[in-house]
């Protein structure tokens, strides 16, 4: 068993990711080419979505057909391609400095991923989500896991920042009944999508602040309350504002939130918080989570520490809540009830505390789960608990709780950035 | 000037009265020794002067100036550091990063060089890393640096504490029961280790022990407390043979 | 305030209250929050309504003609015990296996097993909304400008008595002696010769049962059953029961009424809408100035991550 384990590595041994990222646009160009006649030819009725995984479940006398697929179009040309082009890039990037190696490496995940998924509307939908499902597990993580607290927040920061922005942009951008018409030309609209997304993500920071406040004098599970009675409040209070639609709900969003956009924010989150939890200052939030009282007597700050980790939590959520109404184009009060944060607690203990590749793996997981078992409908909610459940009884800190995936074998040498290697095939 | 001057301290927990009316003054480059029964309130006296807990009365001096009721962290920037009596340490976190975060208030970069990883970032981050690994040489615990502090065998992690609070910078040291559960061999070499800080750091260190040979082989002046007050104070001789002290301890000190 | 809606305090207190109980008790032994309970709670309602179902049946069918007071005891007696099992199944399947686990990951398969119950009863039933038979006919008692339920004036007195009937077991049985020495140190259990699994077992069951009275009582009031009723109710008790205090029975009970009368006091002063906003203000303010609740002691040397 392991000299097999062994040789199937060895297959892999030596190829960069850059290489894996080469082939994968190749597949994706492929697809694009014939994707659409090779999915006739194999009785499939179009392009599948998301590898067929939704068809085999519908129809099982689809496998066969769905393998070829795949094999076809993806396994092949990815492999041929990234072996083909290993020596080269080895050479390549092993010349490069660090930043201009994760730049690369971000260029071209977001090129394939965007290229495959631009193919079909619902595979960029899906992507979207799950860009933004990234980014609140991970600034979750960072109160939930290097702080060592339990906050079910996320959803009423999620709320704060959609509203803010949605308010701004319909307000600046759009004709509207209530807002009146656009105040600026709406082609400008693109370019102040960010500064809305920075003004929701501060105004949930701003409200953040107050639950903060009376918190953190005390530890253990009084954030859990005191977060939850948020939610309550934020979505109340959301209810009453009838210039915003109540509970009806708020729509005509601008349509500024694209893939590009979403990824470009996604990374950002994602660079950020790998900063600051790899920075001896953001370290410090783990000693805090470790031992307050140890913490405090060498130097640390630390009701500062928790108001920084708290503080950022909230605004990517924010930010996050912002691009979610965008790219579904409506919300209401109901999207960010407690449910909402139970889904984005799920993703983070899948995947794990403390641990930045961790929490990307947990929503990736999450969200392919939930289009694998698409066609399941309503049992799909009865299968996912059980799923979770078992993980949790048999990896209780998450599948990369406390530490990151690292792919040695992948890299001709070592580096702190590839976590998000594992989306591009 | 004495560097710590502590007068009059007491302090009640609930009714309960912890410390009575203790008093001290350490000048620097000393080895002050704290000594007394279990319960005696020596703990509670290193968590007044450290802040952990306000003082009911009393007035705690460092460097000539009044730092009683001031929060741990602004006391411990200021030069006090200390370990604990059962270890503290950050148990997932690798041994260089328990002594890196305790450089916490040197660090020359604010949130916007944590969070955007600007230019001066990497480069204190650099200076850090060496610092914390020449603490880790000089405890001789180098080796030791990328493992999870919890996996480390205990001697080891009572050192690791100890590179941690020397991280710090500290001007005093306070060691609350150093060789706590330690075999005579290790004990042995933490008498050493507390001797190189003292002669290399030029470290004045005030601490707590019960192992009498510990205390009189190592400190200068001894201060003996029971139920928190001081029954006897003075150097190592006349300690030993002080009636009252021999009194508190019969049979508690004898066998360590 | 109305006598009126002093009535309506402490009927929705008496809801909170009991299922707060549930909360507190895990809580208090095993320092976990217990997130399936709201949906314990929906579970034990629809365990009521096909309880009630098949004695009004019996009883309708003459094979034993039962008075509307032993069917109405019967269904909930029935569904007491019934429900205790579905709360000793949560523990045996959700929190067993995770007991020396993170205290979070414990709560999040607490959470999951939620949506397990809520979603399985949606596909067993369907989606459609199932009505509560009346068990005891209406009567409206009416005093000048007060009107008042029997059913009402029911719900308050048995969830007294029920939470009366708890303390006893609590103060006078060996197992709840058991109970509350392991509240205080859990270590401490087994040196008393009661099994550790039996108690945390029978505090589910105990809780759980309450929570099925809870389930039959609210729905004799509020009649129309749906999957996803025990969300809202449940974390609102769970509020409650930290309002009160975590881990104090006492505390769960009081903290339950009190929600309850903010809760009414707030809709009855202000528009009904703005319920929610203004009390769970309140909450936030109480437990700022509170942090362990009205009636909790600190206790955070205790905590076991």
């Amino acid at each position: 068993m392991k000299g097999r384990w062994a040789r199937f590595r060895r297959w892999f041994q030596g190829i960069p990711v850059a290489s894996w990222l080469l082939g994968g646009l190749a597949a994706a160009t492929v697809e694009r080419l014939v994707g659409l006649v090779v999915a006739y030819t194999l009785g499939l009725s179009g392009i599948p979505s998301f590898f067929g995984l939704s068809l085999i479940l519908a129809n099982p006398a689809q496998i066969p057909a769905v393998l070829v697929y795949l094999l076809v179009m993806y396994a092949l040309p990815v492999y041929l391609v990234a072996r083909a082009t290993a020596a080269w890039t080895a050479r390549l990037v092993t010349r490069m400095s660090t930043r201009t190696y994760v730049f690369v490496h971000v260029v071209l995940l977001f090129l394939v991923v965007y290229f495959w998924g631009e193919l079909d509307s619902y595979r960029l939908l899906v992507l979207r989500l799950l860009a933004i499902s990234i980014i609140l597990t991970t600034s979750l993580n960072l109160v939930n896991g290097w702080m060592g607290e339990f906050s079910v927040a996320v959803a009423g920061f999620m709320s704060v920042g959609a509203y803010v922005s949605s308010i701004v942009m319909v307000w600046g951008f759009v004709d509207d009944d209530v807002f009146g018409p656009a105040v600026f030309p709406p082609t400008l609209a693109s370019l102040a999508f960010p500064f809305a997304l920075g003004l929701g993500g501060m105004a949930a920071a701003i409200t953040a602040l107050a639950v903060a406040i009376p918190s953190f004098r005390t530890r253990g599970d009084y954030l859990a309350i005191i977060t939850l009675a948020y939610v309550f409040i934020v979505k109340s209070a959301v209810e009453n504002m009838e210039f915003i639609g109540g509970p009806r709900g708020f729509m005509n969003q601008p349509n500024v939130a694209g893939f590009p956009v979403v990824f470009i924010w996604t990374a950002l989150a994602l660079w950020v918080i790998y900063n600051y939890t790899s920075s001896t200052l953001g370290k410090a939030t783990s000693a805090v989570r470790d031992n307050e009282s140890a913490a405090e007597a060498m130097t640390v700050d630390t009701r500062k520490v928790k108001v920084v980790a708290f503080l950022t939590h909230a605004f990517w959520s924010g930010v996050a809540g912002g691009l979610y109404a965008h790219v579904i184009g409506y919300i209401n009060p109901s999207s960010f009830g407690i449910v909402k944060s139970a889904e984005v607690l799920a993703m983070l203990y899948l995947g794990g505390l403390s641990s930045i590749t961790g929490s990307v793996l947990g929503a990736v997981l999450f969200q392919m789960l939930s289009e694998i078992l698409r066609p399941l409908q309503l049992a799909k909610w009865l299968v996912i608990p059980v799923v979770l459940i078992v993980v949790m009884i048999f990896r209780p800190r998450g599948l990369l709780g406390f530490r990151e995936m690292r792919f040695p074998f992948l890299q001709p040498r070592p580096t702190e950035e590839v976590g998000y290697a594992p989306a591009s095939d | 000037m004495p560097l710590l001057q502590i007068e009059g301290l007491t302090h009640y927990f609930g009714g309960l009265r912890a410390v009575h009316r203790f008093h001290t003054r350490i000048e620097p480059g000393e080895i002050r020794g704290l000594i007394g029964p279990n319960g005696a309130g020596k703990t509670t006296i290193f968590n007044l002067t450290t802040g952990v807990y306000r003082p009911s009365e009393g007035r705690i001096v460092f460097e000539g100036r009044d730092i009683t009721g001031k929060r741990p962290h602004e006391i411990s920037r200021l030069g006090i550091a200390r370990t604990f009596q059962n270890l503290r340490l950050w148990v997932n976190l690798t041994a260089l990063d328990n002594i890196k975060i305790a450089f916490y208030a040197q660090i020359r970069y604010g949130l916007a060089g944590a969070f955007f990883g600007l230019r001066g970032r990497r480069h204190e981050e650099e200076r850090i890393e060496a610092e914390a690994r020449r603490l880790m040489r000089l405890l001789d615990i180098e080796q030791y640096a990328d493992v999870v502090v919890s996996a480390l065998p205990y001697g080891i992690q009572r050192k690791v504490e100890i590179a941690r609070a020397l991280a710090t910078r500290p001007k005093l040291l306070l060691l609350d029961e150093p060789t706590a559960g330690m075999s005579p061999a290790e004990m042995m070499d933490t008498m050493e280790v507390i001797r190189k800080l003292h002669d290399e750091l030029n470290l004045t260190i005030w601490l707590i022990e019960h192992r009498m040979k510990f205390v009189m082989s190592l400190c200068q002046h001894i201060q003996v407390l029971d139920f928190g007050e001081i029954i006897a104070e003075g150097p190592p001789d006349a300690i030993r043979n002080h009636p009252r002290v021999i009194k508190a301890y019969l049979g508690e000190m004898v066998e360590a | 305030m109305s006598i009126q809606q002093i009535f309506n305090g402490l009927q929705w207190g008496s809801f909170y209250a009991l299922i707060a109980l549930g909360y507190s008790m895990v809580y208090s032994i095993l320092m976990l929050f217990n997130f399936a309970h709201g949906d314990v709670f929906m579970v034990g309602a629809y365990i009521g309504l096909f309880v009630a179902t098949a004695v009004l049946g019996i009883a309708a069918s003459g094979l034993l003609p039962l008075p509307p007071a032993v069917t109405f005891v019967l269904v909930l007696v029935l569904t007491m015990f019934l429900t205790s099992f579905v709360g000793m199944a949560v523990e045996r399947v959700a929190y067993r296996p995770l007991r020396d686990a993170p205290r979070a990951s414990a709560a999040i398969t607490g959470l999951m097993v939620g949506i397990f119950l809520e979603t399985g009863n949606l596909a067993l039933l369907g989606a459609s909304r199932r009505t509560f038979p009346p068990l005891i006919e209406t009567v409206t008692y009416t005093l000048g400008p007060i009107t008042v339920t029997n059913i009402k004036i029911l719900t308050i007195v048995l969830a007294l008595l029920l939470m009366l009937a708890l303390n006893l077991f609590i103060q006078k049985t060996k197992t709840g002696m058991a109970m509350r020495a392991m509240s205080v140190d859990y270590a401490a259990v087994p040196l008393m010769g009661v099994p550790m699994d039996r108690v945390i077992v029978l505090t589910f069951a105990l809780g759980s049962a309450l929570a099925g009275a809870a389930g039959v009582l609210f729905s004799m009031t509020y009649p129309v059953l749906e999957p996803y009723m025990g969300l809202l109710i449940g974390w609102k008790a769970f509020v409650a029961a930290i309002l009160g205090g975590r881990g104090s029975i006492l505390g769960a009970v009081l903290g339950g009424f009190i929600l309850g009368f903010i809760e009414i006091l707030v809709a009855a002063l202000f528009v009904s809408t703005l319920r929610d906003l203004i009390a769970y203000s309140i909450v936030l303010l109480i437990l700022t100035f509170r942090p362990y609740g009205l009636f909790g002691e600190e206790y955070s040397a205790r905590l076991r991550i």
